[in-house]
């Protein structure tokens, strides 16, 4: 066993275990994106970072790959983690504006601005479906092509793959409904369930447009113009 | 080739081996380096095989083809043994004399290389600065060896250390030793090696364990690894092998990118001869020791240098970092304990155990020992790779070794460390380079990279290509890596095109923090170092790009537009009179330049012309158009009257009433303007006429007095009042001006006060200051000047002052002393080299020491001491007689990038003058204004607020040289017009600071027609006509004369037309839209 300390609460783990799995032994929530019990961890979110270490020697690492080790000091939550963890939801903000999962973590860390250019990419390239199809569903028919601003997700040279069972393991587990959230064209849509929740402006008073997963909805817009129609008169 | 069974056999092949070589006999060796062959090295070995054949001289001479020696730029070169002679950039044709000069013992000496500056050739290699300062304890085998052949290697020693390991059977020594060395990884990051070495020994496995010589080399402009590979190939493979025997591993990988097709054929040859002489393989010398290496060809990733991407490349997998721990030590390959190290670090074993660890370590500094091999590249004079000590400054690699600036432009820093790197500016060039203070100026070692870089480089732009580079080449599994680089490169590209807020600046440092922080490995947490450190030492850069919408290197295309137009204080659309004067449209040439330059003829004439020093025709390797000849064809051609000032508003008789206090270009540069703005202009002059430095310092040669009046006059219109004899301070007060009513002053006093030298007998008759020289010849004719002449300065006013001197009555020479080299003179070239024409001596490296005053004194009867104090000498008849100078030698480089003038001890002489001018710079008469509540500045200069030129004291705006120091005319002018258009503004009651706007040309003018092909001449800088020096001597006719139409047209047809890009661009989108 293994002894170290979270937030300042000392734990004693299994030897090989990770951050993620210790702060979860002692209840303390780390969110993650690319990180799925019965996968590989891959550490590619970046979203699971903890600060590690103590003065020059502390830095940022990511609590679903790294090994825990005898007598290391964890903070889940320093400001260093939370001003890095608002950047990286910035970013997904900027790539992936209509993903459920991004808008609440955004939301819940007060994320209130995106101040990229916007883009469209239902991806975040977090390759929870290329392990699910490979590691549970022993297919492997997507994997990871080309580096850097061209890496994709796709099957080899986009050719129909013969090991793909279809099987829908790879949109089930995507965090950034890259095949579930195509809404607005319901041709394209594969299950269209997001389209069919009542708009989060419906439900509360005071919703901030910008943070809006149904944009363009516009529904919000219109119960404002009413309200101020109504107060004009 | 026999299979040596043991360690002695390889003591004795490596002793038949050196018996054999003579080192008297000549040798002929040829660079064959990727970069020496890409110049034509392929070439010259069958010639020179050609020769040594056809004449029969197979045993008199010998050829020896090698890999990479450092001096890259001078390629194709050859070297021969046993002189050391050097012979740059050779052709084919000329191998047969040199190898003729060789056998004769003798030198070809217009092919030896030459000091750059004096001409000198050099001999001896070593006395080449390039290769004299540097300790080429690595590289140095690299001319000493053909890397095809095992035996050379061999018989310089090689092996022999390893075979001593495998003969005592001691493994244990290996870490023992590199541990005592303190060899650090060469690869960047600076891990001590037989630590690592340690470790790896301590493994227990029982699959076996991996070494791996990482020549994944990717860093642009890096290319140390690659010459080690190519030239001494056996270095790395006895490094690994040593590893191997003290550490159990079985097994080494060299990862080769594929790009290096050389390095793979040498490498290749290498292990196969190696392991034909029982090296390599099993049953190593006999010992019963395995270890083999195999090459793997990397497809170029930059991130598979990275040691856990380099893995799973090795593994056949996707070349992406996983998380450390565990660390490749521990679970590398296959999951078994590995060792990866740099190419240079391999190559650097061999040393330790050759000469021991201790004297290994004696090189370098405390904590940093050994050599460095960086490749210097960029702005620099001497390119190529460079081996120094540990803990060498910047300075002197740069300096000494690289040689300075190739150009008149300063170097500002350097980058090293490539992609992931840092700048060092040129104020830190005393930095020592080793990897503690690299990494702690914000830089890194890298793999060696040191791209220089001067005033054209912009460190946006800088910043913008290495992430342009990472976001291609960053794996793309860490989501900030991946998209961190995209988005730094966005905001970047934003900033370079002039898209850029005070936002972006924000935005970009706080993701560029969060980049560094959140990435799983080393690429992406250095990343962000391009940013950070540019912005570290450069934040000015980016604020110029976003505040003022300018690139002052002229890199950036958006803000660049036309460099000329761009680089003009006035905006002046260079491009397009150029581009009208070639059609021979000159009435709207007149109209594009006098738009701007109330003054064009005098600009035509005297203009510092900062147009043509950024002309893309002069900084891409041509000669710029020469621009001011071109403007003052057209001004000398045309009516001025063809251009009408625009009137915004018409003077009222209660506008209001604007008082300018001086009458130079500036202050009537503001008048003008304002008066077409419709205000009442009150000009104060001093002088008893208009026009300031340009009639009181100016000579009449330069610039004709009559058309310099013609112009003024042009200018003084009903709402402009010109007082002459009318001094600020002597005759009237700031306050006596708002006093009547003036509701805004502005002040271009111009800056006229000599510096001092600040060393005795100042004061002495025949001592003038420039400024007092010039202004009693230029206005009241007076000649000071006799017998011999000196003058101190190299700027403008000490060649003005020469020249008039040597047109006065009673001169008999003239001779101007400065303490740098004539290169460094900031003085306008030509007009420097028309004083030379005209008889000018100059003498440079030379500095004053004394003036004295001696013998004229003695014959008035005056009892002269030596040591007196400047007051008396003022108030006696004492008058100049000559003064003692001192020769300078060249010292230490100051942060302007110059050699500092150091004078030598000894080389005092004398020279006997009747005059002495001193001409040192100026700096503007403050006290007044001291007096009068304003804000003075250390230098002289009144204290305005830059953006809007506003003094301390409400409603007072200044400009000029009275601001800026001594500068161009054409700089005064464009204050002038700014204050002009502020203080419009403040009268207005507008906002006072004026929106940065983008220069870029919106005028499409067709291009001209090709040339004809026939014409495979290209073109040269029309030359200027001027007056036979002779006749020029005698009076103050006008030197410079005016170029033909012809002539003038064909210059004009020289232009780049750099504007196109713009105004085609304008016209493709409006045919888009029709």
């Amino acid at each position: 066993m293994i002894t170290l300390k979270i937030n300042g609460v000392t734990a004693a783990v299994e030897e090989g275990s990770t951050i993620l799995d210790a702060a979860g032994f002692l209840g303390f929530p780390i969110p993650t994106l690319c990180h799925m019990e019965g996968l590989t961890p891959y550490g590619a979110c970046r979203i699971c970072i903890v600060e590690i270490g103590e003065g020059v020697q502390a830095k940022l690492v990511s609590s679903c790959t790294y090994p825990v080790a005898e007598g290391m000091k964890v903070r889940t939550a320093s400001k260093r983690v939370l001003r890095a963890r608002k950047m990286i939801l910035e970013l997904l903000l900027a790539s992936c504006p209509q993903s459920k999962v991004i808008q609440d973590l955004a939301s819940a860390h007060g994320v209130r601005q995106q101040r990229f250019k916007q883009e469209h990419e239902d991806c975040i390239l977090c390759g929870l479906c290329v392990r699910m199809c490979k590691e549970q569903m022993m297919a492997g028919a997507i994997g990871f092509r080309s580096r850097g601003e061209k890496r994709s997700i796709g099957t080899p040279f986009d050719i129909k793959s013969e090991t793909c069972r279809l099987c829908g393991g790879c949109i089930y587990v995507c965090p950034a409904c890259q095949l579930r959230c195509t809404y607005t064209e319901p041709d394209k849509a594969i299950c269209g369930g997001c389209a069919n929740l009542p708009p989060p402006c419906a439900e509360k008073e005071a919703f901030d447009d910008m943070m809006c997963y149904m944009n363009p909805c516009v529904a919000c817009e219109i119960e404002k113009d009413a309200k101020t129609a109504n107060m004009m008169e | 080739m026999t299979r040596l069974t043991s360690p002695q056999e390889l003591n004795e092949l490596r002793q038949v081996l050196s018996a054999g070589t003579d080192s008297r006999t000549p040798c002929i060796v040829i660079c064959s380096g990727t970069a020496c062959q890409a110049g034509g090295a392929t070439r010259l070995i069958p010639a020179a095989q050609k020769f040594i054949i056809g004449n029969q001289l197979i045993d008199k001479i010998a050829l020896r083809s090698t890999g990479c020696h450092g001096f890259c730029e001078m390629g194709p070169f050859v070297l021969t043994e046993p002189q050391m002679a050097f012979y740059p950039q050779l052709k084919p044709e000329d191998m047969p004399r040199i190898i003729e000069a060789l056998l004769a013992g003798e030198y070809v000496e217009e092919l030896l290389y030459k000091e750059p500056s004096t001409g000198q050739p050099y001999y001896h290699l070593s006395e080449i600065p390039f290769f004299k300062s540097q300790q080429r304890s690595v590289m140095g085998f690299n001319q000493r060896i053909d890397p095809v052949r095992i035996h050379d290697y061999i018989a310089l020693g090689g092996y022999v250390s390893f075979a001593g390991l495998l003969a005592r059977n001691a493994p244990q020594e290996v870490v023992q030793q590199v541990k005592a060395s303190g060899l650090r990884g060469r690869g960047g990051a600076g891990f001590p090696t037989g630590t690592k070495w340690e470790m790896l020994a301590a493994q227990k496995s029982v699959g076996g364990k991996f070494l791996v010589c990482n020549a994944d080399e990717g860093d642009p402009g890096a290319y140390m690894d690659r010459s080690m590979l190519e030239g001494n190939p056996h270095s790395i493979i006895e490094g690994m092998l040593i590893c191997a025997f003290g550490t159990g591993a079985n097994e080494g990988i060299a990862y080769v990118r594929k790009e290096y097709p050389l390095a793979i054929q040498n490498l290749t040859a290498a292990l196969r001869q190696a392991r034909h002489l029982g090296l390599l393989g099993k049953d190593i010398l006999g010992t019963g020791f395995d270890f083999d290496i195999r090459i793997m060809p990397g497809a170029g990733a930059f991130v598979c240098g990275e040691e856990t991407a380099l893995i799973r490349s090795i593994e056949g997998k996707m070349g992406e970092p996983r998380q450390r721990p565990p660390f490749p030590i521990q679970k590398g390959i296959d999951g078994k304990p590995t060792v990866i190290n740099n190419v240079e670090t391999w190559a650097n074993i061999p040393l330790v155990f050759r000469h021991g660890a201790e004297k290994f370590a004696s090189v370098g500094t405390q904590g940093n020992s050994g050599t460095k091999i960086f490749s210097l590249v960029g702005k620099v004079r001497n390119t190529g790779l460079v081996e120094v000590p540990m803990g060498t400054t910047i300075k002197e690699i740069v300096y000494t070794i690289g040689g300075g600036a190739p150009d008149k432009f300063r170097i500002k820093a350097v980058q090293t460390g490539g992609p992931s790197g840092g700048c060092i500016p040129a104020e830190q060039f005393d930095l020592p380079v080793d990897y503690d203070s690299l990494r702690q100026a914000g830089a890194i070692m890298g793999s060696g990279g040191m791209i220089v870089m001067d005033e054209t480089t912009c460190m946006v732009d800088v910043a913008r290509y290495f992430m342009g580079f990472l976001k291609d080449e960053s794996c793309g599994k860490c989501f900030t890596c991946r998209k961190g680089t995209q988005r730094m490169f966005e905001l970047l590209d934003d900033i370079a095109g002039g898209r850029g807020t005070p936002q972006h600046l924000t935005l970009l440092e706080e993701l560029a923090l969060v980049v560094k922080d959140t990435t799983m490995c080393g690429l992406g947490q250095t990343a962000a170092n391009p940013v950070l450190s540019t912005l570290r030492y450069f934040r000015h850069e980016y604020e110029r790009h976003i505040n003022d919408k300018r690139c002052d290197a002229f890199v950036c295309n958006e803000l660049t537009g036309a460099a000329c137009q761009t680089a003009c204080p006035l905006g002046t659309e260079v491009w397009r009179y150029v581009a009208l004067i070639e059609k021979g449209r000159y009435e709207e040439a007149y109209r594009v330049i006098r738009e701007p330059n109330p003054f064009p003829s005098v600009c035509a004439r005297v203009c510092g012309h900062k147009c043509e020093s950024r002309c893309r025709l002069g900084t891409t390797g041509g000669d710029p158009i020469a621009i001011r000849a071109l403007k003052r064809f057209v001004t000398d051609n045309t009516d001025p009257t063809v251009y009408k000032p625009v009137r915004t508003r018409k003077a009222e008789p209660q506008s209001q009433k604007v008082a300018v206090v001086g009458a130079g270009p500036a202050g009537l540069t503001a008048a003008h303007y304002l008066s077409l703005k419709g205000y009442k202009v009150t000009v104060f002059e001093t002088g008893s006429e208009p026009g300031g430095m340009l009639v009181s310092c100016i000579p009449s040669y330069r610039l004709p007095r009559d058309i310099l009046q013609k112009e003024i006059a042009a200018l003084l219109d009903e709402n402009i009042t010109l007082k002459c004899n009318t001094a600020l301070g002597r005759d009237f007060t700031l306050d006596d001006l708002f006093a009547r009513d003036f509701k805004a002053v502005f002040l271009a006093t111009g800056s006229d006060k000599s510096w001092p030298l600040g060393i005795d007998g100042e004061g002495r008759a025949g001592v003038y200051s420039s400024m007092e020289f010039l202004k009693a010849f230029n206005l009241r004719g007076e000649e000071l000047a006799t017998g011999h002449v000196g003058v101190i300065g190299g700027g403008n006013s000490a060649v003005d002052a020469a020249r008039i001197a040597l047109r006065q009555k009673g001169v008999k020479s003239v001779t101007l002393y400065y303490r740098r080299t004539d290169q460094e003179m900031p003085a306008y070239i030509d007009e420097v080299d028309a004083a030379k024409e005209e008889g000018v001596a100059l003498e440079t490296l030379v500095s004053p020491v004394k003036i004295r005053h001696v013998e004229q004194a003695r014959k008035e009867g005056v009892k002269v001491e030596d040591a007196v104090s400047p007051v008396k000498i003022y108030s006696k008849h004492g008058h100049l007689t000559g003064i003692d100078l001192v020769r300078n030698g060249l010292g230490d480089v100051d942060a302007s990038g110059r050699r500092r003038p150091v004078p030598v001890e000894g080389s005092e002489f004398h020279a006997e003058l009747d005059t002495l001018i001193i001409a040192i710079g100026e700096r503007p008469d403050s006290e007044t204004l001291t007096a009068m509540g304003l804000e003075v500045n250390k230098d002289g200069t009144l204290h305005v607020d830059r953006e809007t030129l506003t003094a301390s004291r409400t409603g007072v705006f200044a400009g000029g040289d009275l601001v800026s120091g001594p500068a161009m005319v054409v700089d005064a002018i464009a204050h002038g017009r700014k204050a002009a258009a502020i203080i419009d503004r403040y009268l207005r009651g507008a906002d006072m600071t004026m929106p940065a706007e983008i220069m870029q040309p919106d005028v499409f003018l067709e291009p001209a027609a090709a040339a004809d092909a026939a014409e495979d001449e290209e073109p040269v800088r029309v030359p200027i006509p001027m007056l036979d020096a002779a006749a020029r001597k005698t009076g103050f006719d006008e030197v410079e004369l005016v170029l033909s139409a012809e002539s003038a047209q064909t210059e004009a047809g020289r232009c780049l037309r750099c504007d196109l890009p713009f105004t085609r661009r304008v016209e493709c989108e409006e045919d888009k839209a029709l």
